[in-house]
């Protein structure tokens, strides 16, 4: 009994000392951010978008800084609808969106800084060289689902598509003509990487990823092979010319006309020496 | 038989990923890898700012973590012996927390810190959502320590007339400090692993913090990323994959040694 007693006391002091502790630290907590944003001297950009272009606006804003001591550039990433929407909610001063702007979106600014191809992969062994559109929709949809019937070895044709969101399926269906419903995979994949490595590990997968990506792979070993589309080779020159069928801009988008270190970020990000940065990250600068 | 057969296959998959990571991961790892900022995207460089934003980051985590997590724990234990409403509705909503997938956590992270607080992306809004995160798992582990401390030793105190705050204070968190360290090391452990519910709070940014609400990209999110966005990013993964568990490891070796030491310390006090 005297234990309930001292204990209803006790548990009231903890409650007290709890909330009072709380509200204290919430206090500090917003008082310090309210600082933080009221210092004058200091400019911040925040962008936020595709996953694909993050670590080439890091890049870029690393570069940027350097010029200008007295800008902050902040790059999020979270993916082109994210982008999007906070480019439209105000919550970004630029959005990066990895392919064209749907007609719902073009209120916004879009400025294409660089592009990205997707071509088909299939592992270096596959004896198929290429293949034509209408066998890429037959392949995906499951009507083709044997090598043998393309000339290549008696297997089955492990399908690797792209989750859904992903604006590289996106492009894919469009190009294709196909549904994404209508699509029959045997894997589901996220990201370029993780496409690559599937193919590479399983000699009878098909996959379609990004092209910078997939040449930098195969450049370093891993035993895959880039297939042409619709004849075309996925090569830097036919990419740079636009005779590459299946291209993407990488676009910044903005919800105004771009004014001061927005406008003056943009002008960077496109200008001629940024071409070697773009190149680094495997993907194509824009054509002079 | 067979469950020997499963166990060694256990020990030998933890060996096989372990060995895997120390073997691609090892090259990589210099002391410029551990002092540079990152370049090129992480490709070269080196990522001290991804371990100042990291040790920040579970610093706020662990700060707002253990107390609330311990006040909560001594209260569900102690004051509310399972037969109470308010007892019983934390506890339901407690088990329902630990289970909901940490994505979530990052979205409410970013729409109650990062937006309504107005904390923006940083390393504040990374360390609360991971606090709100572990706090679950923290106060459930603590409460069965505090529980399993018998019940005739709270009576003999309390017979010996040793008000109730002494008995906590002397005789219960002692005695408790192994589940509160076990607790907690689950709670790194999560916090060390997350990528999820940081890319929308603590954000991607790789620069050196200069204050906690800066953004800071935590290092699960930079081998996340290297290894998926960024074409021949992988020989840095494996070098950061390779610290992060040599992280995990001292962390749980620290908190063995501490507890060694803690409790020898106590026992000599009684």
């Amino acid at each position: 009994m005297i234990l309930v007693a001292a204990s209803s006391n006790l548990t009231n002091k903890i409650k007290q000392g709890l909330i009072l502790s709380l509200s204290i630290y919430l206090g500090g907590m917003s008082f310090a951010a309210r600082n933080a944003h009221a210092d004058p001297s200091e400019s911040q950009l925040v962008l936020t978008g595709s996953s694909t272009v993050a670590p080439l606006a890091a890049e870029i804003a690393h570069h940027f800084e350097k010029m200008h001591r007295q800008v902050r550039v902040d790059v999020q990433t979270g993916g082109s609808s994210r982008g999007i929407a906070d480019a439209r909610r105000g919550l970004a001063d630029i959005g990066m969106v990895s392919r064209h702007l749907k007609p719902a979106e073009e209120h916004l600014w879009e400025f294409p800084i660089a592009y990205d191809g997707i071509t088909l992969i299939v592992h270096k062994s596959n004896p198929v060289d290429g293949l034509s559109n209408n066998e890429v929709r037959e392949i995906y949809q499951g009507r083709i689902n044997n090598w043998k019937m393309l000339g290549g070895r008696d297997a089955p044709i492990t399908v690797v598509n792209k989750a859904a969101g992903h604006s590289t399926l996106e492009l894919f269906t469009d190009y294709f003509h196909l549904k994404q419903q209508e699509i029959r995979a045997s894997v589901i994949i996220g990201d370029n990487a993780q496409g690559i490595k599937t193919v590479a590990g399983n000699p009878d997968a098909i996959a379609y990823v990004s092209i910078g990506a997939a040449a930098y792979d195969s450049g370093q070993g891993l035993p895959i092979k880039l297939l042409p589309v619709d004849q075309v080779s996925p090569t830097l020159f036919n990419l740079q010319s636009g005779k590459f069928p299946i291209l993407r801009p990488l676009n910044l988008v903005t919800l105004e006309v771009p004014e001061g270190w927005v406008k003056k970020f943009i002008q960077f990000a496109r200008s001629p020496e940024m071409k070697s940065i773009i190149q680094e990250q495997y993907f194509v600068p824009r054509p002079d | 038989m067979l469950c020997t057969g499963v166990a060694v296959g256990v020990g030998l998959f933890f060996f096989w990923l372990i060995g895997d990571i120390f073997l691609k991961g090892a090259p990589g790892i210099t002391w410029e890898f551990l002092w540079d900022e990152p370049e090129n995207a992480g490709r070269k460089g080196g990522i001290a700012p991804v371990l100042v934003s990291t040790a920040a980051i579970l610093l706020v985590t662990l700060g707002t973590a253990v107390p609330i997590g311990f006040g909560t724990a001594v209260f569900l234990a102690e004051f509310s012996q399972g037969k109470t409403t308010l007892g019983r509705m934390v506890r339901r909503a407690l088990d329902v927390l630990a289970s909901v997938p940490s994505i979530i956590f990052g979205l409410f992270g970013n729409a109650v810190f990062s937006h309504w607080m107005g904390l923006g992306f940083s390393i504040l809004s990374g360390g609360l959502t991971l606090a709100c995160m572990v706090l679950p798992i923290l106060i459930r582990t603590i409460e069965a320590g505090l529980r399993a401390v018998p019940l005739s030793t709270r009576l003999s105190a309390a017979a010996l007339g040793l008000s109730r705050v002494a008995v906590l204070r002397d005789l219960i968190f002692p005695a408790a400090v192994p589940s509160l360290a076990a607790g907690l090391l689950l709670g790194l452990g999560r916090a060390l692993s997350e990528t999820a519910a940081l890319i929308f709070t603590s954000g991607y940014v790789s620069r050196m913090p200069e204050s906690l609400l800066d953004s800071g990209r935590s290092l699960s999110v930079h081998i996340y990323d290297l290894a998926m966005n960024v074409p021949g990013g992988d020989t840095h993964a494996y070098a950061s994959a390779w610290v992060l568990i040599v992280l995990l490891f001292s962390i749980n070796g620290l908190t063995a040694l501490c507890l060694d030491h803690w409790g020898k310390t106590r026992m000599r006090g009684l």
